[in-house]
């Protein structure tokens, strides 16, 4: 039997700045444990918080990209419980007035594009990092109070390609929008699902959570998994318990991490510490009139001003450091699409198997907008195109490539029709043929030609011109 | 059922991550029946219409901090008042009981 | 500021009355040389034991904190540093400042200078002990719901709250974020006004502090009462108790009206005073669990052994809070749970508002409230107790007005009862007119011409 599913999504992303939400200790990754921490990330007695400007201005960024309204009079809230990775033993979060509401995110399915309705945006702050192992637990704290922005979906999502799009398509725009690293695999990007099915589709079911996805296709599968494994309970008549699941990789499976048996109380209240703050609405204002182009913006514009098909525009855009390249190469292509196709296809290649991405690619964009106008121009064929990418990638110039291996393609007129004539005296019999029908001689004359040019003619030039000579004996 | 039991107590302790004594749960029954009467009396008067006052001083601030870094500690400032410290980390360890 | 004894004179004085006074709970043995110019140049400075000092430790009263030695000043501890003090001592306190007696304190209970067998009031206890043993001319203390008004007026010195944010809060171990003020003790009013001086003034790391410029109060100090616009808090002063105290009280009443001042009366709802004790009991207990959760034996403080995190959360949390600090963490967590926070938590914070509106009223038509400090003089130390929780007689918690409002408040000696214990008057302003409420203080002060000292000085 098949149920109606209902899926919703809580993304938490780290803010892009130099300094935590509450304290001018350094955001870091990877560092030294213990090392980017003041007190007020320790939660040492008589500290208090102070907000960043900075992971504001990122959170207004990120309500912006999502169509949601800014509240701009921000207040902070206490969330009350203990967990050795909270230092203060509550966290400091926007509970009651968060600071972007009811946005939306477009993503693609395969039934077309649809809108997922954000409920809320809203800033708080990280918690420690630990690590249990058998001899206790250790804890690093230079994570505790890194900027965060947790981003609410309604529940509008009802299969699993919907959820991993939604969080596509949200990874995208803060990236876009230079608010987070998005770095799923590091923790600056963590995702929450909740799942309920049911045979009543006015009804919702039992919620159950999956904690802590750690990519997009692990989003998929954990999704799809979990719709089977309640459809199997279902069917069987059983029910569904109401708990928190996490993703197993191997088994590709949900697991059971706890039951939930009512809601936590986290005895939400007002952070006395931070009154109000009253944005300057010019500063939004003109926050929000320099967010940088969105994805779905680009992609529109690939296609209109380029006019490349929405395939190869969504390709590019999907990656951002493809996408600015492919930019930097049409300031001097000509043919974009002819651009694409390298950028895409042979660029794309030669990167991955050197392990390399479009962030660190070390070709110049003007080497493969010049490789490009060589093709286009007809000065080289194709396949020389390709000998040329290689050394281009090994940072010799298209021009030096070409001289370097006597590659220039002749394509001027004169100099053709000179060859051409060459060959056609050479060859009377197949200009008889010609004259009888038979076609196949044109193949055999052209053969001819590259031999005598050394493959230097260019060859699309050259058989127009040859059938014109032919024509005229 | 007895809306101040022991049991309720100890929970409410628990969760606030301490553990209470015999005698202190008796003292407590007492405690929350006077925090009711408490809020009986807080009945008496009408707040309808009336914001909850959260902050002395009401008017919003402006102020938000530069995105400077600034008052680091070292690992060791930062560790110095950890009851226990292992690879410089805050450590907690397992017990066998 | 002038001193009468050196940092080193300070440290030996308090030394030496510690078998009687038990209100240091540390006395800075080798006191940091400090070569700063200013006007606290080498003066002995005596910090109640919630602010924070680097390098020296910092117990906030409470066993957990019992060897914590902070790696941070709190903001204040700059600014006098700056300014040429000397730190002395850590002052005994009520744990985590929730008391009004100093009887809950670390190292048992601070004896009342007058006389050691009273209390000394609380929770800033020992901050006011030591400045009346005359060991310091400065002591800080902090005011959450009088706890630096009642204990100076059992201990016959000034006590000085200025308004909510007129302080910054930056190192400050909290009670209650919404009540909580730094104050100080000083023994006369023109070193009350210079101490403000160099207390005040907008911190950015604390949000709440007041952008509003610091006034010169001790140069445009004038006690000139004439046209002084006074009003007699009729309410409180009718549940006078000490007798002592009402024929003075009356007497200074008319000395005012003498001195030209406009006297007028004004008075307040009983019913929303009586609300006084149960507002601030729901919001502090509150706001207090959740401040005091980051105590949790992990990352500094006093740790005890189990088997997991959450038993040594549990184990340290159980031995290093008094059992009547538990308590109101219990209930002041009940009173925000969802379903109570309506009926309590909120509800308090409402009635709040309503008691500010009413009590603003005073000030419509006056420059500054006078009321009795408190009704009576300090309680013998085997007689008080803190009243766990519910209502209290409203004379006793009156003070608390201003913290609820946040406007400046001061208590400062009036006279002594029979028993030969001191008692005082408080007057309050409107919102950082602290200027006003020292310039009133200072003509009080000429015309109360308080000479007395207390027992333990008597040689």
């Amino acid at each position: 039997m098949s149920y109606q599913v209902t899926i919703g999504i809580e993304i938490h992303c780290e803010l892009k700045t130099k300094t935590k939400m509450f304290s001018a200790a350094p955001t870091s990754f990877g560092a030294k444990a213990n090392t980017k921490t003041s007190v007020i990330d320790l939660a040492h007695p008589g500290v208090l918080p102070c907000v960043n400007k900075e992971a504001v201005r990122l959170a207004i960024k990120a309500c912006g990209g999502l169509h949601c309204t800014i509240d701009p009079l921000v207040k902070f809230d206490r969330k009350n419980y203990y967990y050795s990775d909270l230092p203060k033993g509550f966290q400091i979060t926007q509970q009651f007035h968060p600071i972007g509401r009811d946005g939306y995110v477009v993503i693609k399915t395969d039934e077309g594009e649809k809108q997922v309705r954000i409920e809320r945006i809203h800033m708080e702050e990280d918690t420690a990092k630990q690590f249990h192992k058998d001899t206790g637990t250790y804890i690093d704290f230079n994570r505790a109070g890194t900027p965060l922005i947790e981003i609410v979906s309604r529940p509008d999502m009802h299969s699993a390609q919907e959820a991993a799009a939604y969080v596509e398509a949200l990874r995208r725009t803060l990236f876009y929008l230079n608010v987070s690293d998005v770095k799923m695999e590091e923790g600056s990007m963590r995702c929450d699902v909740n799942i309920s099915l049911s045979d009543d589709p006015n009804r919702l079911g039992t919620k159950v959570e999956i904690k802590n996805l750690n990519s997009i296709a692990n989003v998929q599968k954990a999704v799809q998994a979990e719709i089977e494994r309640q459809s199997a309970l279902l069917d069987a008549g059983e029910p569904i318990v109401q708990s928190t699941r996490r993703f197993d990789e191997p088994t590709k499976t949900t697991v059971l991490m706890r039951k939930k048996e009512g809601n936590v109380d986290y005895k939400y209240f007002p952070e006395p510490n931070i009154f109000p703050i009253q944005l300057d609405e010019q500063w939004i204002e003109s926050i929000l009139n320099h967010l940088e182009e969105l994805p779905e913006q680009r992609l529109e514009r690939f296609m209109t001003t380029f006019g490349l098909n929405e395939y190869d525009a969504s390709v590019l855009v999907n990656d951002r450091d493809m996408a600015d390249f492919f930019e930097e190469v049409m300031k001097d292509a000509k043919d974009a699409k002819k651009a694409a196709n390298w950028v895409i296809g042979d660029l794309s290649a030669w990167l991955n198997k050197n392990n390399k991405t479009f962030a660190n690619n070390p070709s110049d964009a003007k080497d493969i907008a010049r490789l490009v106008n060589l093709i286009e121009e007809g000065t080289i064929s194709g396949k020389q195109a390709k000998e040329v990418f290689e050394e281009v990638m090994n940072g010799k110039k298209p021009d030096d490539v070409i001289k370097e291996k006597g590659m220039q393609q002749v394509s001027d007129d004169s100099t053709l029709i000179a060859m051409i004539n060459e060959v056609l005296d050479a060859n009377p019999q197949s200009i008889e043929d010609y004259k009888n029908g038979k076609n196949r001689a044109v193949g055999f004359l052209m053969g001819q030609l590259m031999k005598a040019s050394k493959g230097q003619a260019n060859p699309k030039k050259a058989n127009g011109l040859l059938v014109e000579e032919l024509k005229k004996r | 059922m007895e809306k101040f039991s022991s049991e309720y107590l100890r929970k409410l302790a628990s969760d606030l991550k301490f553990s209470l004594s015999d005698e202190e749960v008796e003292a407590l029954k007492k405690d929350f029946e006077a925090v009711e009467k408490q809020v009986e009396l807080f009945e008496t008067i009408d707040t309808e219409g009336v914001e909850p006052m959260v902050y002395p001083f009401e008017t919003p601030t402006t102020f938000l901090r530069e995105d400077v870094e600034d008052e680091v500690l070292s690992q060791e400032e930062a560790l110095q008042n950890a009851p226990e410290v292992r690879m410089g980390h805050v450590h907690v360890p397992k017990v066998v009981k | 500021m002038k001193s009468l004894l050196t940092p080193k004179q300070s440290v030996e004085k308090i030394t030496a009355l510690q078998p009687v006074l038990n209100a240091a709970i540390t006395i800075v043995e080798q006191p940091e040389e400090n070569t700063n110019e200013g006007v606290l140049a080498n003066v002995p400075v005596v910090l109640k034991d919630n602010v924070s000092t680097k390098g020296i430790r910092t117990t906030a009263s409470s066993r957990i904190l019992e060897n914590y030695v902070p790696v941070y000043d709190a903001t204040i501890v700059k600014k006098m540093k700056e300014q040429g003090a000397v730190m002395v001592a850590k002052a005994s306190m009520d744990e985590l400042g929730m008391g009004g007696t100093n009887r809950n304190a670390l190292i048992g209970p601070a004896h009342n200078p007058w006389n050691p067998a009273h209390i000394t009031g609380g929770s800033s206890g020992g901050s006011a002990a030591l400045i009346a043993a005359g060991t310091t001319p400065l002591a800080i203390g902090t005011d959450t719901g009088d706890s630096i008004r009642k204990p100076a007026a059992y201990c016959g010195v000034i006590g000085v709250k200025p308004t909510y944010g007129r302080i910054s809060r930056y190192g400050i171990v909290p009670y209650c974020s919404s009540l909580d003020t730094v104050g100080y003790f000083t023994t006369n009013i023109q070193d009350a006004a210079q101490a403000l001086e160099v207390l005040a003034g907008r911190d950015d790391h604390d949000m709440t502090s007041s952008n509003l410029p610091v006034e010169h109060y001790l140069e445009n100090l004038n006690g000139n009462l004439e046209g002084k616009k006074i009003a007699v808090f009729k309410t409180i002063v009718d549940r006078i108790i000490d007798p002592t105290l009402a024929k003075r009280f009356e007497q200074l009443v008319a000395q005012l009206k003498e001195q030209g001042a406009i006297v007028t009366e004004v008075e307040m709802d009983t019913k929303l005073l009586e609300m006084i004790a149960p507002v601030y009991k729901t919001i502090s207990n509150a706001e207090a669990t959740a401040n005091h959760s980051n105590l949790d034996g992990l990352r500094f403080g006093m740790r005890e052994d189990g088997a997991s995190v959450d038993e040594v959360m549990t184990a340290s949390r159980t031995a290093g809070f008094s059992s009547y600090v538990r308590a109101r963490f219990l209930i002041g967590s009940y009173s925000l749970f969802e379903e109570n926070q309506d009926r309590m938590f909120r509800k308090a914070q409402k009635i709040r508002r309503l008691i500010v509106e009413s009590y603003a009223k005073l000030f419509e038509d006056a420059d500054i409230v006078l009321a009795p400090a408190a009704v009576d003089t300090a309680p013998l130390i085997d007689e008080s107790a803190d009243l766990r929780f519910g209502q209290d007689r409203f004379e006793n918690e009156h003070m608390q007005l201003a913290n609820f409002s946040g406007y400046p408040s001061l208590t400062m000696p009036l006279c002594l009862a029979e028993n030969g214990l001191p008692l005082g008057i408080n007057i309050t302003a409107k919102p950082f007119a602290e200027q006003t409420l020292f310039d009133a203080a200072y003509g009080l002060e000429q015309i109360i011409d308080w000479k007395e000292e207390p027992a333990c000085l008597i040689k």
